[in-house]
Order: structure tokens, then sequence, then C-alpha cells
């Protein structure tokens, strides 16, 4: 891995050139939050962000995404040329480009692969930066505070420089280009960089015990965790919303009015929500709000282990800032563990 | 005699403004102006001119640059010619990177100081015709 260094004072124009990559997207403010946005100006650009309100997901699984046009005059035109549209997203966090590899595996390298997604992945240059975490962050406990794939180039604070992080041919382009405005690292840079890594994870202050989570998972599915977490939730999806590896969707078929034409419309669903395990004849396998909860945890820390071999919470603490009911996964984790006074688990009746 | 054109020119340098403002007026230009790169997109969006004349380094050294992504974010400006006229590579000599690098979606990058006869040359050629005594300028040089 090709590996430079570039001033701080030169962000700036490194930035402005990246044009030529695409269409540029970096952490700005945005109400009380932050959310990655066109700049209008470099000063709009927050390189000390906590997280975005929405993650990278946006960007690769749209909120709403028109897939293929039917008419019965002209049959099917699929809009993938809209899913190649060249974007730069700048400014990442590891935990976010994690969490796209993980989505890569579902839609890019699993069994079903998805052209849309694949097509938006290939056209994303990813630019990753470091973050110093707050007190929701816990990325540490999940290994998803590094990330050696999934960049195109990666920067790393080393006070008055970053260091550059090439991880791609793409990565490498942009270096060509932007060249001028970088130069070798020196062993000095590498000793700070180390010892601002070290700094950073000696940084987190929220932390999730993972050791054996799956199997206590396992003897834990009637804990009465669940019922507690049931009476609290209020199956409102924002968890799912905000979450950068959540990936359900729901598939329609808007058919314009007077026509027969019309487009097949995929958006993102929840399995928070009442109709997720709706099916014909008015079944829900899980109507109970219980249940709902329970199957998103099991299905980020057990479902997915047995996947994919890890699982597929990156510990942004999204889902933590943005519960109304102040749902917490870290303490949630430790219930099911016993590990937090009053909660510890027993079997009971199943939600 | 051709439609009159307007040339937008979004510069902080008040006397670069006047200067130039004198000569396209002069040739049968409409102008108008904007002083940093927030009004300047503002006025852009509203009169929809027929030419952008844009500076880089205003309150901020990169300014230019951003209102030039938002200028072709905007469906309504995403064709007009724009015209960058800057000393960024005589004020930023780490800045070496070509304008015709593929980077800059712009039409033409001009450095300050600007050549007036090259100046109405360019107007004239991106507007399609330009002022009303363009193409005397043009047989002037």
């Amino acid at each position: 891995m090709k590996i430079l260094k570039m001033p701080k004072d030169n962000l700036d124009l490194f930035v402005s050139v990246l044009p030529a990559f695409g269409q540029v997207y970096a952490p700005v403010r945005r109400g009380s939050g932050y959310a990655f946005a066109p700049p209008a100006r470099w000063s709009e650009v927050c390189m000390d962000y906590t997280r975005t309100h929405l993650p990278p997901k946006k960007f690769v699984l749209p909120p709403r995404e028109p897939t293929f046009r039917f008419d019965p005059g002209q049959g099917f035109q699929d809009l993938l040329a809209e899913a190649s549209t060249p974007t730069v997203l700048f400014g990442v966090h590891a935990y976010d480009i994690y969490g796209l590899n993980i989505l890569d595996r579902v839609f890019a390298q699993g069994p079903y692969k998805d052209p849309y997604y694949i097509a938006r992945r290939q056209s994303t240059a990813v630019i990753g930066a470091d973050f110093r975490p707050d007190e929701l962050h816990f990325a540490l406990s999940m290994n998803a505070d590094f990330v050696d794939s999934g960049f195109d180039l990666f920067l790393s604070d080393l006070g008055d420089d970053y260091l550059v992080l090439v991880g791609t041919s793409r990565g490498d382009d942009i270096v060509l280009l932007s060249g001028c405005l970088m130069e070798e690292p020196s062993v000095a840079d590498i000793a700070e960089y180390k010892r601002r890594s070290n700094l950073r994870r000696a940084g987190y202050r929220n932390r999730v015990k993972l050791e054996d989570l799956p199997e206590i998972l396992e003897m834990e599915y009637h804990s009465r965790v669940w019922n507690e977490m049931g009476d609290r939730c209020l199956s409102c999806g924002s968890c799912s919303t905000v979450c950068p590896t959540c990936y359900c969707f729901d598939v329609s078929d808007e058919v314009e009015l007077g026509s027969r034409a019309g487009q097949r419309v995929r958006s993102w669903d929840s399995c928070l929500f009442k109709t997720h395990a709706l099916v014909a004849g008015g079944e829900n396998f899980r109507a109970a709000r219980s249940s709902r909860i329970k199957f998103r945890f099991y299905h980020k820390q057990r479902g997915f282990v047995a996947e994919y071999g890890r699982p597929s919470c990156v510990g942004c603490g999204r889902c933590i800032e943005v519960c109304p009911a102040e749902i917490n996964i870290a303490t949630v984790i430790d219930s099911i563990r016993g590990e937090r006074d009053g909660s510890a688990s027993s079997s009971s009746a199943s939600a | 005699m051709s439609e009159q054109k307007t040339v937008l020119i979004i510069d902080d340098d008040r006397d670069f403004v006047a200067a130039i403002e004198t000569l396209l007026t002069h040739y049968g230009y409409r102008v108008a102006t904007a002083a940093d790169g927030r009004a300047g997109l503002q006025e852009a969006k509203r009169l929809l001119p027929d030419l952008i004349l844009l500076d880089i380094i205003m309150s901020e050294r990169t300014e230019g640059f951003f209102v030039l992504q938002e200028i072709r974010r905007t469906a309504a400006l995403s064709n007009t010619p724009v015209i960058v006229v800057s000393s960024i590579y005589s004020d930023q000599p780490i800045f070496r990177i070509s304008p015709e690098a593929g980077w800059l979606p712009a039409n033409l990058f001009l450095p300050k100081p600007v050549e007036p006869a090259r100046l109405l040359e360019e107007a004239r050629r991106l507007t399609g015709g330009g002022g009303s005594q363009a193409t005397v300028a043009g047989g002037e040089r």
C-alpha cells in the first residue's frame, strides 16, 4: 500500500480537484448534527465531525430508488445509468467504510448480486478520515475502528499533516492528479501515526463485550429483556434508518394515472415496522414489538455472524443517538449478559 | 445588431470588477456583479446570465472552485459558460495542477491580469455573438 503525507493547509486545494472523479460530498453541519452533502465552500466541511445523521449507505442504497420503467409500448427500461453517476465521498470514518464493506458482502459478493448496488459502489470514490471517538462510538469493540480496504484514500491526522493511505488504483489516480500537494512521509511521521492510533483506541469510552455473544444470545432467546425492550420500543424504525448496515428494502410498482406505464421502486424498510413480517392472509410472524426488536438484535449480532463470520454492527453509535425511547445497544447487550443491575437475564415466557 | 448578452462577474476585487464592467459595457454587454461566491450564486440563479466570469480567491482561497461546482449542480446553470479569471497559480505556487487536467468544470481559465482583447474574444465566442460592438473589438486586434 502506497503511503504519502499531505499538509493540512493543502486540504482545501486537494478537495477542489476531486470533481474530476465525481460529485463531491463531505461532512457539513445539518441542524444539530452533520450530513454528507456538497459543500458550498471549504469552511463548511467539518473534519472533526462525530457522525453524520445518515451513513454513506444512502449513496449506494438510496432511501428511494427507481430501478426500471415499464411501458406496454416500450417494454422494460432499466435505470442502471442513473446508478452510475460518479461520486466522491470525502471524510468517511472507518466504521462507515466497514459498513460499506459489510453491504458489499450482501449485495456484491453474495449469491444474489445486485447490479444497482454494484454500479453505485463502483461509481463511488471513498476518501476516509480518522476521528476522535465520543461517548457513543463503540467501533473498537466491533473491530470496525480501522479498515484496510473499501476506501480509495484514507487520511489519518498527524497534527499539521495527514498521512495518506492509497487503497485502490482510483486512489492512485487521485494522487497522480493532486500529487503536487503531497510528499513522502518520514520515519517520524510513521511513529506519530502509531502514537495517535494508540491514543485513539484508548479514547473509546463506550465498550461492548462481544466474546461468546452469539452463544449467549442463543441461550437467552426467551430472556425477559426482550419483553422489557418491546415495552419501550416505539417501532419507529429510526435505528434501522440510521444504521450503516441495515439493508431491508421494500419493492413497489408505481403506475402512472391513466396509463399502464410506470416504474418499479425499492425503498428502505425496517424490521421494526409492524408490517415487516405481515404476509398474505393477514398473518404476522412478528406482530409483537418485543419480537421485532429481538429479531433486529439477533440478525445483527447472531444471524449475521453465522452467515458472514462477524456481526453486522460497526459501533457507530447512531442508533443510540436517535432512539426516542433511549434504547442503547451497548446496555441491552450488557443486560443480556446479566452484567447490568436489575436486568439479569432469566428464562421466562417467550415474547 | 445581435441580442444583448448578460455577463455576471463574481469577484471581490472592486477595481478589477469596475474595469471589466466598463470594458464589457462599452462593447454592448449587460453586466451584473457580485462581490462574493454566495451573492454570485444568488445572482446567477436569478439572472440566468449568458456568461459568468468567476474569481477563485475571494473570502476563502478556494471559494470560486466550490461556487463553480454549485453552478454545475444547478440545472438552470449547468450549461452556462463560465470563464475562471484568477491569479491562483501565481498566488499559490504549490498548486501546480493544470486547469486543463479535467477537474475544473469551467469552459476556460484565464490568468490575471487578463488581456482585454482576449477576454472580449472569448466572451463573444462563448455567448454566441456577444454585445453589439463585440465584433468591432475582435476586428481591432
